[in-house]
């Protein structure tokens, strides 16, 4: 082989895998089925077996060219052509094209066995229909019917390997069905000779709700999810949900989103969630939880994004009314196509089917935000084990979807209280309200359990609902505590008047004081007008004093000039 | 189509109400041809004359195989009289292949 430098290559040519197409399946088996040889499904009745192998060969008809060969001992060829109609296969359509070929045998139970005999005929219809078709694909529905119309199991078995050996030869990619029996995988033992693959399907009734479950037992040679992953028969036929298969390695948003709620929205660092994180909302009943969830709803519709809300407690229009008394008209974003509502009772179908039905309303609305009211009420008929490893899933597929989730929880509940534990590592924002109670009232208070990545509020504060909205205020602390509704609103008023005296007395001062400049600057004033008098009075006695001054020396003089005059005559 | 259809000694059409049988084969093996020879054998004897047998080769006419819902091989079908039987086996079980084909020991003794 010229590929055995590459690794990845090599792996993919020593063991070339066979898609089903049954969306689940081939994520969790790292490709399909081990192309060219069989592979066991088995599990008891009624679990999806025969389907399983009818989609194989239907999908591998119509969407991988690969011709298939259905051979059947459980239904009638009428039968299974108007059974998988629903799931929208035709059987018959494709037949016409050349790419099916059903051939349905019936085991007469009154056959006669007269001696020593071998199942060579088998071998030879289905390569006959294998040669006819140019098959890829064969299924065999299911080999318990060969044991019980021969009655050989010794016989039988060994036959089943010739067939296997024989189909290996081939290369046929094969779907064998068994009947689980007690103790193990088939009834009679088969999955010994079926060795490449073993996919074990299981349905299981806890607590009155069924939930089906799919195990790749086996898979030589391939690594394959090793859990028990839930499966549903749906609208679409079989379908599995693998999701705890995704890794961890969603991108992350740093955008962040509005709750709806601008007392909250401050609460996380002033902008909210971000976007694609999962946000539990939890508090006991008459919380405002769902109140909440519709804020979030809300805000989204307002940016515009498409918003689904499952609701497993209240009517659509049951939400309508109470939402639109908190001012929150969730029935106009309906109108607007951004929000849709699914309204179901949790019980009335299983844990498993509740999860496929939100992934696909999901997959085909494509919301931004989906809202779950509340996860708890799934919890009903699954064990918390169940219930977590559900939420588990459903909020790594939103993750992995970059689709905000609010989720609340009825946290009063002993039995939630383990699946709150389970979950609370898993959600990115944990928000509580509580009820405070004190002063003859209950109050609702909120707080931010955690919230990852950003820095959030430490504090409770009261979350009021009124017909002007949803806020969230912060609350008083008095000397009992933290103090709400109307001990808050007394504390405040008790606050409020305590500062109007405060300013009262401090205006006053002003008053005082500025009396005071008034009768200082007047009394300055008085000085002022004296000392101008007093200087002028003092200039005026000045210029006099200097007059005289000027006056004697004028005179001294005179005298003098007077003096020297009559010498100077007298001499003349 | 080629089936081989015997006619059985004496040339007679098949009386109505007379013995009509395909059996199943596979191929040339030893074992077919132990199991045609048996049968052929206890027809001889017990069933009235004029019976009528086809036998089929499943490699040769493997349409015939998935149009009567054969598997093993030996398969005996008793066409007529109805109602219609299926034998899988060698026929080693004489008791059970008589009464299946609605023949006994003491008609035959008889004849």
């Amino acid at each position: 082989m010229a590929d055995v430098e590459d690794p990845g290559r090599r792996t993919r040519l020593f063991l070339p895998k066979s898609p089903t197409g049954i969306a689940g399946f081939d994520e969790i088996t790292d490709g399909g089925l081990p192309a060219g040889r069989p592979s066991l499904v088995c599990g008891p009745p009624g679990t999806g077996k025969s389907l399983f192998a009818v989609q194989f060969l239907v999908n591998g008809a119509t969407r991988y060219g690969e011709p298939g060969v259905f051979l059947t001992f459980e239904e009638s060829r009428e039968e299974l052509v108007s059974n998988v109609r629903s799931f929208g296969f035709d059987i018959e359509g494709i037949e016409r094209d050349g790419l099916l070929l059903v051939d349905a045998l019936s085991m007469e139970p009154q056959v006669v066995d007269t001696g020593d005999f071998d199942l060579e005929a088998l071998i030879v219809r289905l390569g006959y229909a294998v040669d006819k078709l140019g098959a890829k694909r064969v299924a065999i529905d299911n080999v318990e019917a060969l044991f019980a119309g021969f009655g050989k199991p010794s016989l039988v078995r060994s036959e089943l390997r010739r067939l296997f050996r024989w189909l290996k030869d081939h290369e046929v990619t094969t779907v064998i069905t068994g009947e689980r029996g007690e103790g193990r995988l088939t009834r009679h033992g088969i999955e010994e000779y079926l060795s490449d693959c073993v996919v074990v399907l299981d349905d299981r009734v806890v607590q009155d709700v069924a939930t089906r479950r799919v195990r790749v037992m086996k898979y030589r040679g391939s690594t394959h999810g090793r859990n028990e992953y839930p499966f549903l028969i749906g609208a679409d036929g079989f379908e599995v949900l693998p999701i705890t298969s995704l890794g961890l390695s969603q991108d992350v948003s740093s955008e962040r989103v509005s709750t709806g709620v601008a007392g909250l929205d401050e609460m996380l660092g002033g902008q909210g969630v971000f976007r694609g994180s999962g946000v539990l909302v939890s508090g006991t009943s008459g919380t405002g939880k769902t109140t909440i969830a519709a804020s979030f709803a809300d805000a989204a519709c307002r940016r515009g994004e498409k918003v689904l809300f499952f609701s497993f407690e209240e009517a659509e229009s049951e939400i309508f009314r109470n939402m639109a008394s908190v001012g929150l008209d969730l029935a106009g974003w309906v109108q607007q196509g951004l929000l849709r509502f699914h309204c179901e009772r949790p019980t009335t179908r299983g844990l498993e089917d509740h999860l496929a039905t939100m992934q696909r309303l999901i997959r085909d609305f494509e919301p931004m935000l989906v809202v779950i009211d509340p996860v708890t009420s799934l919890a009903r008929g699954a064990t918390p084990f169940d219930v977590s490893a559900m939420l588990m899933r459903q909020v790594y597929y939103l993750k992995a979807a970059g689709i905000t989730a609010v989720m609340t929880v009825l946290s009063a509940d002993s039995r939630t209280e383990q699946t709150i534990l389970n979950i609370s590592s898993l959600v990115d924002t944990f928000l509580e309200v509580v009820m405070l109670s004190a002063f003859g009232e209950r109050n609702r208070g909120l707080y931010v359990l955690k919230s990852r990545g950003m820095a959030h509020s430490n504090q409770i504060r009261e979350f009021l609902l009124s017909d002007r909205g949803v806020d969230v205020v912060p609350v008083m602390i008095g000397p009992e505590g933290v103090l709400t509704g109307s001990a808050r609103i007394a504390a405040e008023s008790a606050e409020r008047t305590t500062a109007e005296e405060l300013s009262k007395e401090s205006a006053e001062l002003v008053r005082a004081l500025e009396r005071r400049r008034e009768s200082v600057d007047a009394h300055v004033a008085t000085l002022r007008a004296d000392f101008a008098a007093e200087e002028r009075l003092t200039r005026r006695l000045i210029e006099a004093s200097e007059q005289r001054v000027e006056a004697v020396n004028q005179d001294r003089l005179a005298q003098g000039r007077r003096r020297t005059a009559r010498p100077e005559s007298d001499q003349q | 189509m080629s089936t081989p259809t015997e006619p059985v000694a004496g040339e007679t059409a098949p009386a109505p109400g007379g013995l009509k049988l395909t059996l199943f084969i596979s191929g040339a093996s030893a074992a077919s041809a132990r199991a045609v020879r048996r049968l052929r054998d206890l027809c001889d004897r017990y069933a009235p004359p004029g019976y009528e047998l086809e036998i089929v080769d499943i490699y040769q006419q493997p349409e015939l195989v998935v149009a009567r819902g054969v598997l093993a091989v030996p398969t005996l079908i008793k066409e007529l009289p109805l109602p219609v039987e299926v034998m899988i086996g060698d026929f080693t079980n004489e008791p059970r292949v008589l009464a299946a084909l609605g023949l006994s020991r003491a008609e035959a003794t008889e004849r």
